[in-house]
């Protein structure tokens, strides 16, 4: 893998088959999470509009309360905690938006992962929408890792390092660790370090 | 200045007050320094060194007061907030 680097007017990352293959893959789930409906499997736009009406009116359901998955409410949160009114009518005017405007991302990021060869290309005007998404799969992914604290971060980043280390001498057998926690949690970094490199490329011209 | 009119300027101040709002960012484990202080630049306008300083305080303080004004202009803001995957909440002005 290789970070965001400039090219000309474009971003350019690279990843090989299998870390592509991951990372559609778990962006195809945050889009399924979102929408309840997967990417690549798309009837054509607006082909029945009656389907269509029936999918704006679920949105519209979806939004009258808090999402009961945690990993959706940390990419939908609860705009005032303290005051029900204004957080209900809040998600009833916004979630909808925010649902299409976070789908939409995810599956512009998905489609450019989903070509052939192992450079992810990002237009310069798409940085930020890129960037975007890359955070919303990462909210899911420490949603699902009970990351809640920048303390539970580091125990994390502690963590992967012993994992690291059993590997590397040949002790992973004695590792007191859940294999898929140390796998989502290296998915984590992995995606956070490429959104770092992507912001280096996106602020480049920053003052 | 007299008394009463002291007292009347008061009223006025206080209801105006009572229609003023905050949009809060909360400080998370997930998002990158150099994203929210990209964000609070590219969407606030402030140069890169206010949001910086905003950016710490976020993260040092666990919230930071970005922006306040009426309820409907706040809302605009959470929304902008939540798109990009910020932590945002909104409440009255605290007086």
């Amino acid at each position: 893998m290789r970070g965001f680097e400039a090219r000309g007017d474009v971003a350019v990352a690279e990843l090989d088959s299998e870390e592509r293959a991951v990372v559609a893959r778990v962006i195809a789930d945050v889009g399924l999470l979102l929408d309840g409906e997967s990417f690549g499997m798309e009837r054509e736009q607006h082909e029945d509009a009656e389907e269509e009406l029936f999918r704006h009116l679920r949105g519209f359901e979806a939004a009258l309360s808090d999402p009961e998955d945690p990993a959706v409410l940390r990419i939908l949160p609860n705009a005032a905690p303290t005051d029900r009114e204004v957080a209900d009518e809040f998600r009833r005017l916004t979630e909808p938006e925010l649902r299409a405007t976070k789908v939409d991302r995810l599956r512009v990021m998905w489609r450019a992962l989903s070509e052939d060869g192992p450079e992810w290309e990002v237009a310069a005007d798409q940085a930020m929408a890129t960037a975007a998404a890359l955070t919303d799969v990462r909210l899911v992914l420490a949603a699902r890792l009970g990351l809640d604290t920048d303390e539970d971060a580091e125990a994390l980043h502690r963590e992967l390092e012993m994992a690291e280390r059993a590997v590397a001498t040949g002790d992973a057998s004695n590792l007191a660790v859940d294999p898929e926690r140390i796998w989502l949690g290296m998915l984590y970094q992995a995606l956070s370090w490429l959104q770092e490199s992507l912001m280096t490329y996106v602020m480049r011209d920053d003052v | 200045m007299s008394t009463q009119q002291q007292g009347s300027t008061d009223v006025v101040v206080e209801s105006r007050l009572d229609d003023t709002w905050v949009t809060i960012v909360w400080n998370d484990p997930v998002n990158l320094m150099s994203y929210v202080t990209h964000v609070f630049q590219s969407y606030f306008g402030w140069p890169r060194a206010v949001a910086q300083a905003r950016m710490r305080e976020v993260h040092t303080q666990g919230k930071t007061v970005v922006s306040s004004g009426g309820r409907e202009k706040m809302e605009v803001d959470v929304q902008a907030m939540h798109s990009f995957g910020l932590w945002a909440t909104m409440q009255r002005s605290g007086r």
